[in-house]
């Protein structure tokens, strides 16, 4: 059974074709059409229907009148005649012209269709309906389905907004590595104010270029990521999920790392802090880049450890002064040449990763 | 001939660094049970991983549902229609048997609001309904194994590919799930790598053997079977009779070997 729709049809054009159903003849007997319903109302603006065929008696007890040519007499489904059929109680071939009529009459369809609603029927009539929605691919409308049990997100459905946010990011940010980086930011903190060592912003900039890249060290590949062959075979699998988790990675650093350092007790001639945002992009980068040849673990550890050793080693064998700490880092961070030199590392960067977009697509070299 | 098979690779060769794991290899699958046979290290795995489009062939050209797997458009329609189950493959502990799977068919990118009954359904025919919210970490081996067969046919995949599925499931899960497999190759090409002999009796309708990256033998399970001819014994058993047929074949195809290697495999698209 149909539970018709009202709205789906755009024009309430009364049609009268009324068919008492698939018999050849109006009727199964004599007596009254209906038996114990109003009269049926006229409406004189209905057309009139050519041809012989069968009609349905517009007033109760009269014989119908199968004339070729004759008007066809307009009939509607009255309220009552609604109320028996929603509830099952109307006689068969009643029931058989109804159907018949709201097929073509919107304004009947929308009586039949409130008044089934209305009846013992309509729960299960709410949950067909959202059933053949969601089947379709609709969202599950708000306005039909019962409050309460079958709504639009099941109990224990995973389909939420954050448990998709979730997946996204990756094993990173569940794991140890979101950890490590508060620890880092903490531990600046710890020793800015707890040691009151000056050191410490110097050493937070010299270390903040590294977290990102074992940030995506830990999210991606054969080594970090269990489902790694099983996301490799999907279609969301390879650069576009090296590429969330990667973004994922960098929500969490740049804002943490830069406030951190911004926070941290001034230095004079201390790079900014935000210093440390074009190294870190053109290292990211980098380990992408690179990775596309060796695998993202390998990448990063090479990119990761050059940096250490480069630019945080010296830093620590140095003096402890804070000065000397500026000395240091200034080459790396201050001035236009340093940052423009990281900004066109990063380009480049990008570019080899764009011509090597394709090699995600498989499982990454062991 | 069916025009188009699921599963279509002419000269396929893979290589790892010096060894060669499949060498030239020319295969056609089509929908049923297929049972990929062969002694260790004989390339099962490096054609399920080519097949699965996560590895990518040394040379030879790949069609799998119509698709060349070469082109990257084409290679994502693949994906979408694909189950993968590989030999060793993790999960995070965390996750619910729910979440995993419905984590795989939003990679998979089925529909959202699909997912939530394609991972019932697909946990119910695996058998975990009733650990549907447990956490992958509580499970054992054959249930993590059966979590695995869920994410790969969560989205009723055209293409199924099952490497050492059997691994770690007792023998009635076993048998479970070889009623499962059955089911599922009516409609779909399912390819079932496996070193147990019985799997291949009870669930496939052909079998591929595979003997040191070239096709020692394709055909019908029966006419595997019949290979081995009769043994006379009396405690007999098909189990028995597929054993003898697989190392019949064996035989045969080292004893022909570079020889034949074009003439000996059957073309049996089905």
């Amino acid at each position: 059974m149909t539970a018709p729709r009202p709205e789906a049809r755009p024009s309430p054009a009364p049609v009268p074709r009324h068919d008492p159903g698939p018999g050849p003849g109006p009727g199964p007997g004599p007596g009254p059409r209906h038996d114990s319903g109003p009269v049926p109302r006229h409406d004189p603006e209905s057309a009139p229907r050519p041809g012989p065929g069968p009609e349905f008696a517009p007033d109760p007890g009269l014989a119908p009148r199968p004339g070729p040519g004759s008007p066809r007499p307009p009939w509607h489904v009255t309220d009552a005649l609604a109320l028996r059929y929603a509830e099952g109680s109307a006689p068969e071939t009643d029931a058989w012209s109804l159907e018949k009529h709201v097929e073509s009459c919107t304004a009947c369809a929308a009586r039949v269709s409130a008044a089934v609603r209305a009846g013992a029927a309509g729960p299960a009539l709410a949950a067909v309906r959202a059933e053949l929605l969601t089947s379709l691919g609709h969202r599950p409308a708000p306005v039909p389905v019962s409050a309460g049990a079958g709504g639009a997100a099941p109990s224990g459905s995973p389909l939420g907004r954050w448990a998709r946010l979730w997946w996204t990011v990756g094993p990173a940010l569940r794991g140890s590595w979101a950890v490590a980086v508060v620890l880092v930011v903490g531990g600046a903190f710890g020793l800015a104010h707890g040691a009151g060592f000056q050191g410490a912003g110097s050493l937070l900039l010299a270390v903040s270029p590294v977290l990102p890249l074992a940030g995506v060290a830990v999210s991606y590949g054969r080594h970090a990521d269990p489902l790694y062959e099983i996301t490799a075979a999907t279609p969301s699998g390879g650069l576009r999920l090296l590429l969330t988790r990667t973004a994922a990675v960098l929500a969490v650093c740049v804002p943490l790392l830069t406030a951190g350092a911004a926070l941290l007790p001034r230095v004079a001639g201390f790079p900014g802090a935000a210093a440390w945002l074009l190294p870190g992009l053109a290292l990211t980068l980098a380990a992408l880049a690179l990775g596309s040849f060796v695998g993202c673990r390998a990448a990063a550890a090479t990119l990761g450890g050059g940096w250490l050793l480069a630019v945080t080693g010296p830093l620590l064998a140095g003096p402890n002064a804070a000065g000397a700490g500026a000395a240091v880092l200034a080459p790396y961070f201050s001035g236009s040449a340093a940052q423009g030199g990281w900004a066109a590392a990063a380009l480049a960067c990008a570019a080899l990763l764009v011509l090597r977009r394709r090699s995600f697509d498989h499982l990454e070299p062991r | 001939m069916n025009p188009s098979p699921a599963v279509a690779v002419t000269g396929l060769t893979v290589r790892h660094r010096r060894t060669v794991a499949l060498d030239r290899l020319d295969l056609s699958l089509g929908p049923g049970v297929h049972g990929l046979l062969g002694p260790n290290g004989a390339g099962k795995t490096s054609l399920i991983r080519v097949l699965a489009t996560v590895a990518a062939p040394s040379s030879g050209r790949v069609e799998l549902l119509g698709g060349d797997v070469a082109s990257h458009r084409d290679r994502t329609g693949v994906r979408r229609r694909l189950g993968y189950l590989p030999q060793d493959f993790g999960y995070y502990p965390s996750f619910t048997v729910r979440e995993f799977v419905a984590y795989v068919a939003w990679l998979k990118e089925l529909p959202a609001d699909r997912v939530p009954a394609a991972v019932e359904r697909a946990v119910e025919r695996v058998g975990l309904a009733d650990r549907i919210d447990a956490r992958m970490k509580t499970l054992s081996g054959g249930m993590v194994r059966r979590a695995g067969i869920a994410q790969a046919i969560v989205n009723e995949p055209d293409l199924l590919l099952l490497d050492e599925p059997t691994a770690g499931l007792d023998p009635e899960q076993r048998v479970d799930f070889r009623e499962l497999l059955r089911e599922l190759g009516r409609e779909a090409t399912v390819v079932v790598s496996t070193h147990l002999v019985e799997d291949v009796a009870a669930a496939c309708t052909d079998v591929a053997l595979i003997e040191a990256g070239r096709l020692a033998f394709q055909g019908a399970t029966d006419e595997l079977t019949a290979l081995g001819g009769e043994s006379g014994a009396p405690d007999d058993s098909t189990t028995h009779a597929v054993e003898r047929g697989y190392t019949a074949a064996l035989r045969a195809h080292r004893a022909s070997d570079v020889r034949t290697s074009g003439a000996h495999p059957k073309e049996a698209l089905r």
